[in-house]
């Protein structure tokens, strides 16, 4: 039975890699309460965890006292995540294209472009208080 | 994610099972993958019929292995690609990175 109560929620956590999988948990258990087909949730949660990844390590840098926040929000035909880290941010401008030949077998670097190939819109905040906030929004059909 | 591993003749077969995402347990293929390295196994195959998916750090643990067995004039070979994972290769061009074939058996034969 599809679960459509309290469409929206937040995991709080520490910059330890050991929280990316229980980041992974609490939003595919989310999705899948409120019937969200598989294929869908898979591509939240690759792109959820990009995001995750980043926040703790690139973002909070590793650092324990510096958390990272996962918020869903799931309303109109649209599941939207916002991933918060408590860093310096950084330039999505100025990414290197994970495409071109000189960085094929770069063992990093791919992490945003899946982000923006699998999902519907992705936008990045820089509060003026500091850290990156990543909002994206996936279509439901 | 867990992973087990067989010999067959001198080619390692690795058979991770689960989600690749990053954290802890994704440094259990990268390690395995290496001390098989170390220990100068050079063909690989990657039979990764019950990996459910993987992000980036999947496909740069793939990408580390290849290399790293490249250098050393070695191969890792792909097996049982799953629809998802195939996708990702695809967008990435990672697709015409690696060797990948519909059964182990057809990766071990590339080698003979």
């Amino acid at each position: 039975m599809t679960d459509n109560s309290n469409l929206t929620d937040t995991l709080t956590f520490p910059s330890t890699t050991d929280q990316v999988a229980k980041a992974d948990e609490f939003l595919e258990s989310w999705l899948r309460k409120r019937g969200v087909p598989e294929d869908t949730i898979a591509n939240m949660a690759i792109a959820v965890t990009e995001l995750v990844n980043n926040a703790i390590k690139h973002g909070n840098k590793l650092q324990k006292n510096k958390m990272v926040t996962v918020s869903i929000m799931y309303a109109s035909g649209k599941i939207e995540v916002t991933v918060t880290d408590e860093g310096e941010g950084f330039n999505p401008e100025v990414i290197p294209d994970p495409l071109a030949e000189e960085n094929l077998l770069k063992e990093i670097g791919r992490g945003i472009f899946i982000v923006n190939s699998l999902i519907d819109d992705v936008k990045f905040e820089f509060p003026p208080e500091g850290g990156t906030k990543v909002i994206i929004t996936k279509n439901i059909d | 994610m867990k992973l087990t591993s067989r010999e067959e003749n001198d080619i390692v077969v690795l058979e991770p099972k689960g989600k690749i995402m990053g954290g802890p347990d994704a440094t259990i293929l990268h390690d395995q993958l290496h001390e098989f390295i170390d220990r100068d196994r050079k063909k690989v195959v990657i039979d990764l019929a019950k990996v459910e998916w993987m992000n980036s750090t999947g496909l740069g643990i793939l990408i580390s292995g290849l290399t790293t067995l490249r250098n050393n004039g070695g191969e890792l070979k792909l097996a049982r690609v799953t629809e998802k994972i195939e996708s990702l290769l695809t967008i990435t061009k990672l697709i015409t990175v690696f060797d990948s074939y519909d059964s182990v058996e057809d990766a071990l034969k590339s080698f003979e």
